[in-house]
């Protein structure tokens, strides 16, 4: 297949590749088939559409053409030896007399792209594998816009973690944005299905402005958009962070703006919880294991410039701490269990960024790496029950599935799911959790200690809420009531139907592959000098890695922590935490179930302690504080100006203008009146005003008559004193 | 191939439909402008100056010699580019119009034909007389077109449409007329209206003369474009125009004034266009973020796509004014990019308008139920609208914004008057965009079905899109995925003609600066000779 792929990728790529570019050696030019193979896939779902075809076909062209696209990644990382680029074609390109601005559809294949690739590919893969069944439903309605809509996400996805410059990475930046809008608002007849698309996309919006600027303050200042130019620039150490002006500066901001924007951090996290109107499939693949990823993959990606303002890091890192605490608070009082993945994920996203805060690229990578197959199982459990249950979410309205038939598989790859989140002891969340804290009690920052304890403590509230939806929905007895989607069966009647093949295979699946995440830590380096596994390998020649390598040489490496060193201490420290908070789920949830809620109404009760709960429900009323500080208003500056338009600038200033020859002709009308008298007197006066104004215009334009008036008198006074000297 | 024949075409075609009857005028129109339109596209093949800033097939037909007024035509690359827009949006706006116009066929398709001449007349003139009377010339089919086709308050808006913008066009002419008569006294009294003449002479006046005309060709373009706040003529006019006319307004008949900035304020006046680029930038801001609030609460879907051309073209404008290459050649692929995508949203309207016989986004929604195909073409349309990478309009934009933020003072090769805090609030208006559009495909597209009585008159018309109307769309769909592919193509082949226009601005904008530095180093020498003897 290999060599047949090649022979293709010859016909297709070749004419637009340079010599140069070509690689001695191996060939990787049908790297480009990893991008195109979504593409194929969404023209052949368009195709689908088109001749509305009311089979499951588009499920099964979408998960061939990824799972290719999936086999070629692999292949493409055994050949992998070093970073290398391949040009697809001339994008966009401004030429001048002696400059340009030059950003190609090329690729740019390093390991970290690699690492990314691996993750996206493989659980699109799965993902649409499992959607084929759960959206069996809407066969022949909207499977086929479904299918379409998974390969651009794909498409997009690829190209922005393939890209070569950061424009290629921009359009895939905003098309997995456009994607997640097209899945979000999946079923649009639901108007809160369709609030929902338009808030993700416009609040992404405003991340990928902050992108926009970064991009133009990149070129103004590097004089190139291309990764490994931009690598060269800056490796040249040219580029003090005093030398360029407040530009240097914005740069990181900027890029900040945008990560918190797409990977739903403060204060545009806002729009991550509401995706979950989407297909379940779509939140376990979009918003959970890789979009979502994508504000990290971009940090890493340019590290480099985050060193160039020296609290830029600082600020990443309590962003990140602050995002993780607030949303996991939030988790711990909702109901609906996707709701809470949602906030999971805003939560665990918030410690990836701590980490790249403190200067841990690679716990950052590796927890990406983690998170995205035990969130996607954690989703994909959710999906199924949703799917079997008819639409229902609600804890309180489930309970026992492990005991149910059919539902065990769901139960415990569940289980498996939140162990890795909760960092259980050697499971792989354990590990890539434990990486971030240690380092941000090694870190020399602003208040990273304190961070550090914060996301401890964090990571105690992380085992609570995600063992209570577990101890909830799958242990305890059977009960369950079925959820509104009922397709005309009565609710009495319901009988929840468990997933079958497809679902449960996938399920299965990528739980083991949560579980084998935890290995790569233990693959021994072939770099030397890190530690961390295989995951550390990939992410060690990126610029993330490179980066830190500049700041890290002051730092202690052996901080202690306890009388320990961190590492050690934080093995044992996490693992009481994550204890504690099961503990606490286990008696709430599990043994006292009525406890919880008499602890609830206690807490309401109170009129001091009222807010906790209240606040912690309604989500900290952040959605409620936006509408009124920026959408409101701006929404009557928007109506203000409609009608300042309308009555001010059109009303009085242009009709008013327009008037001015109306009124004017309106003073002289009365002069046409018809009688013969006052005509004549018109003319009379009319002649008379002639005349004067002639004599007077005579005597601006010739001002000489009366000058020389002047001049003579002047010249007689000259002559006279003169005279009168002698 | 001589311009004239693409010149003089459409007029015969006018001319024939009155000889033929009423119900062949349709296909009259349509055949003179399609084969008007492959004219086109044949000369677009053969022109040999893609790329260079010379112009072809330029033809000198003498017309008042004492005054030394011509009808000499001829394009350069970016007048063929909008050339090419006008063949291919006419056409389409003929073909659009087949089931919408029921009364006066023959006048209105004569109208269209007659407007085509004028339009190809603006762009391809290389004398500024004929350049003002084509100029005007489109004002009178538009007028016809809005005042007999349009809607209920039609007169009203035709007749504010062509005083609005006739008189702000006086003041260009006596711009024009003011250089001519300055170029017959240093010529000694040989009168010339060539363009080119006239616009080397007019770079070598004084600056305060350059003010001067600056303003009065400001006058007639600003007013076209429309910069705020000139703009009110716009949304009326949009509104109650037929669809055709819309389209054709807001896909060339806008560009007129962009193209007016381009062609003549750019070349001619360069030093006053330093002065006031930050005066005119800063309109251009408040125009983009001011009608972007205005669109967002808008019930009329026409009325709001509308206003949204105004806060398009402020991005156009920017980008023209920000004095390089970058910035430049983004502004002449948004005249194109709008026309398409733009257009395409006017015709989408006119197909839902002429279903529903309502625009009214509270009124109507959730379409994509009985209409998909026309839903497909609306979501695609206003992403390209939105700047969705890979669609057209995210080129136009990201170049347009990229110009004008590197249009600072510190720019080595391409010192500009602009710079990057004019191009970060003007990036506020591309989430403002966003948030207009979609909340308008989330009411119309999207949601719950919401349908008024199906309107009488054109029951013949299908659910969903005829054969015919996804035939007018696809090919401006496929347009604009070309462009946001292949933008390359279009940026080289613009790429000397832009060049020539901005070579003198390096050199101006360097002495400005040093001039205003001098005078900052007297001011504070002064200021600090008066502290010392205070």
């Amino acid at each position: 297949m290999n060599a047949s792929l090649l022979i293709i990728s010859k016909i297709v790529a070749m004419p637009a590749v340079p010599v140069e570019d070509v690689l001695q050696g191996v060939d990787v030019s049908w790297a480009g088939f990893i991008l195109w193979m979504p593409l194929i896939s969404l023209v052949l779902c368009g195709l689908c559409a088109a001749f509305k075809v009311k089979t499951k076909a588009p499920a099964i062209i979408t998960v061939i053409c990824l799972a290719t696209s999936f086999v070629l990644t692999c292949l493409l990382w055994q050949s992998y030896d070093k970073p290398e680029t391949i040009h697809l074609f001339d994008w966009l390109q401004v030429h001048w007399a002696d400059g340009s601005f030059i950003a190609n559809f090329s690729l740019y294949i390093d390991s970290l792209t690699l690492l990314w690739m691996l993750f996206v590919t493989g659980l699109g893969t799965l993902i649409a594998l499992y959607a084929s069944e759960y959206m069996e439903h809407d066969v022949g309605k909207g499977y086929t816009r479904f299918f379409a809509g998974v390969s651009v996400f794909l498409f997009a996805m690829s190209c922005l973690v393939m890209a070569d410059n950061l424009l290629i990475l921009y359009l895939g930046w905003e098309g997995v944005g456009f994607a997640s809008y097209w899945l979000i608002g999946y079923f649009y007849q639901r108007p809160s299905a369709v609030a929902a698309a338009k808030k993700a996309f416009i609040v992404n919006r405003i991340g990928d402005v902050g992108l926009a600027l970064a991009i133009y303050l990149i070129w103004s200042t590097f004089g190139t958009v291309q990764y490994d130019q931009l690598t060269t620039v800056l490796d040249a150490d040219q580029f003090q962070s005093s030398s360029g002006g407040w530009t240097v500066h914005a740069i990181p901001y900027l890029l900040m703006l945008a990560a918190f924007g797409k990977s739903a951090q403060l204060p545009l996290y806002v729009w991550l919880p509401d995706a979950m109107e989407g297909p379940t499939p779509v939140s376990a693949l979009i918003h959970a294991a890789t979009m979502v990823t994508a504000g990290v993959y971009l940090m890493i990606r340019t590290y480099p410039l985050f060193m160039l303002d020296e609290y830029a890091l600082d600020v990443v890192a309590w962003v990140g701490g602050l995002t993780a605490l607030l949303a996991a608070t939030i988790a711990m009082a909702q109901y609906d269990i996707k709701r809470i993945m949602a906030y999971s994920t805003v939560s665990q996203l918030g410690y990836m960024f701590l980490g790249l805060g403190v200067l841990s690229s690679f716990g950052a990578a590796y927890h990406v790496f983690t998170h995205a197959f035990f969130k996607a199982v954690l989703f994909l459990t959710c999906g199924a029950i949703m799917h079997g249950f008819a639409g229902q979410l609600d804890l309180r309205r489930l309970s026992g599935l492990r005991k149910m038939k059919g539902w065990k598989i769901v139960s415990y790859t569940m289980l498996i799911g939140c162990l890795a989140l909760v960092g259980f002891p050697f499971t792989s969340g354990y590990f890539s959790k434990d990486a971030i804290l240690a380092e941000a009690f090694i870190t020399q920052g602003v208040g990273f200690e304190f961070l550090g304890w914060l996301a401890l403590f964090t990571a105690g509230l992380t085992a609570y809420y995600t063992f209570r939806v577990w101890f909830r929905v799958c242990a305890g007895p059977v009960e369950y009531e079925p959820g509104d989607e009922l397709h005309g069966q009565s609710a009495s009647s319901f009988h929840p139907h468990a997933p079958r093949f497809a679902i449960n295979f996938v399920l299965v699946v990528i739980a083991l592959g949560a579980i084998l995440a935890a290995l790569p830590y233990f693959i021994p380096n072939e770099t030397e000098g890190i530690t961390g596994g295989w995951v550390a390998d990939m992410v060690s020649d990126s610029p993330g890695h490179q980066g830190v390598q500049k700041v890290i040489q002051g730092d202690d490496h052996h901080a202690h922590l306890l009388g320990m060193p961190v590492h050690t201490a934080m093995y044992f420290i996490s693992a009481i935490v994550g204890f504690i908070g099961i503990g606490f789920a286990l008696y709430f949830h599990l043994f006292r179930r009525s406890a919880a809620d008499k602890l609830r109404s206690r807490l309401l009760a109170h009129r001091s302690t009222r807010w906790l709960p209240t606040a912690m429900e309604q989500k900290w009323y952040v959605d409620e504080v936006y509408i009124a500080l920026i959408r409101s208003p701006l929404w009557i500056l928007g109506k203000f100006f409609s009608l300042f338009d309308k009555y001010i600038i059109d009303g009085a200033i242009v009709n008013g203008i327009a008037a001015i020859p109306k009124t004017v002709a309106k003073w002289f009308s009365p002069l046409h009146n018809g009688a013969v008298q006052s005509y004549a007197v018109s003319m009379v006066g009319g002649a008379i005003l002639i005349i004067a104004l002639m004599l007077l215009f005579l005597l601006l334009k010739d001002p000489t008559i009366v000058q020389s008036t002047i001049q003579m008198d002047h010249s007689e006074q000259v002559i006279a004193t003169v005279g009168g000297g002698q | 191939m001589s311009l004239w024949y693409l010149l003089l075409l459409p007029l015969i075609g006018a001319a024939s439909i009155f000889i033929c009857k009423s119900s062949v005028s349709k296909w009259i129109a349509l055949v003179t402008s399609t084969v008007v339109f492959v004219m086109s596209l044949l000369m677009a093949v053969q022109f040999n100056h893609w790329g260079n800033s010379s112009y072809g097939f330029v033809s000198h037909v003498s017309w008042l010699n004492a005054q030394g007024i011509t009808l000499d035509v001829g394009v350069d690359s970016v007048a063929l580019l909008l050339v090419l827009l006008t063949t291919l949006l006419t056409p389409l706006c003929v073909w659009g119009s087949f089931s919408a116009i029921t009364k006066r066929k023959r006048e209105y398709y004569a109208w269209l034909l007659i407007l085509e001449t004028a339009m190809l007349g603006v762009f391809s003139a290389q004398d500024l007389i004929l350049f003002y009377v084509c100029f005007e010339l489109t004002l009178v089919p538009m007028f016809f077109l809005i005042a007999i086709y349009g809607g209920s308050n039609r007169s009203h808006a035709s007749i504010k449409f062509f005083i609005y913008t006739f008189t702000g066009s006086l003041f260009t002419l006596a711009g024009f007329v003011y250089v001519a008569w300055q170029y017959q006294v240093s010529q000694y009294g040989t009168w010339s209206f060539a363009i080119h003449d006239l616009t080397l002479f007019a770079a070598t006046l004084s600056p305060p003369e350059q003010s001067w005309i600056l303003l009065a060709l400001l006058a007639g373009f600003a007013v076209k474009i429309p910069v705020f706040p000139v703009h009110t003529w716009l949304p009326l006019a949009h509104t109650e125009a037929p669809t055709a006319g819309s389209v054709i307004l807001a896909g060339v008949l806008l560009k007129l004034g962009t193209f007016g900035v381009y062609r003549f304020v750019l070349p001619m006046v360069p030093e006053a266009v330093v002065a006031y680029a930050p005066a005119i930038a800063i309109l251009s801001i408040i125009g983009i973020l001011y009608a972007a609030l205005i669109c967002w609460v808008q019930d009329d879907v026409k009325k709001l796509v509308a206003y949204s051309s105004v806060s398009h073209l402020g991005f156009c404008v920017l980008g023209l004014i920000a004095l390089n290459p970058v910035g430049l050649e983004g502004a002449v692929l948004y005249m194109l990019n709008h026309g398409l995508s733009t257009g395409a949203l006017f015709f989408l309207i006119g197909m839902m308008y002429e279903r529903y016989h309502t625009r009214d986004m509270n009124a109507i929604g959730g379409l994509a139920k009985k209409m998909p195909v026309w839903s497909f073409f609306m979501v695609f349309f206003v992403l390209a609208s939105v700047g969705l990478p890979g669609l057209n309009g995210f080129i136009s934009e990201f170049l347009c914004l990229m110009g004008t933020f590197i249009a600072s003072s510190s720019n080595e090769v391409w010192p500009g008057v602009l710079g990057p805090e004019y191009a970060a609030i003007a990036a506020v208006g591309m989430v403002l965009a966003a948030m207009y559009l979609l909340i308008m495909v989330g009411k119309v597209v999207f949601g719950a079905l919401k349908e008024p009585d199906r309107d009488k008159e054109h029951q013949i018309l299908p659910n969903d899109l005829s054969p015919r109307e996804i035939g007018i769309l696809a090919p401006l769909a496929a347009l604009c995925l070309w462009i946001g592919v292949q933008p390359t193509l279009f940026t080289d082949a613009m790429q000397g003609s832009v060049e020539n226009v901005l070579s003198p601005y390096p050199r101006i904008v360097e002495q400005e600066q040093n001039e205003s530095e001098a005078q900052q180093k007297q001011t504070w020498q002064i200021k600090v000779k008066e502290e010392q003897h205070g």
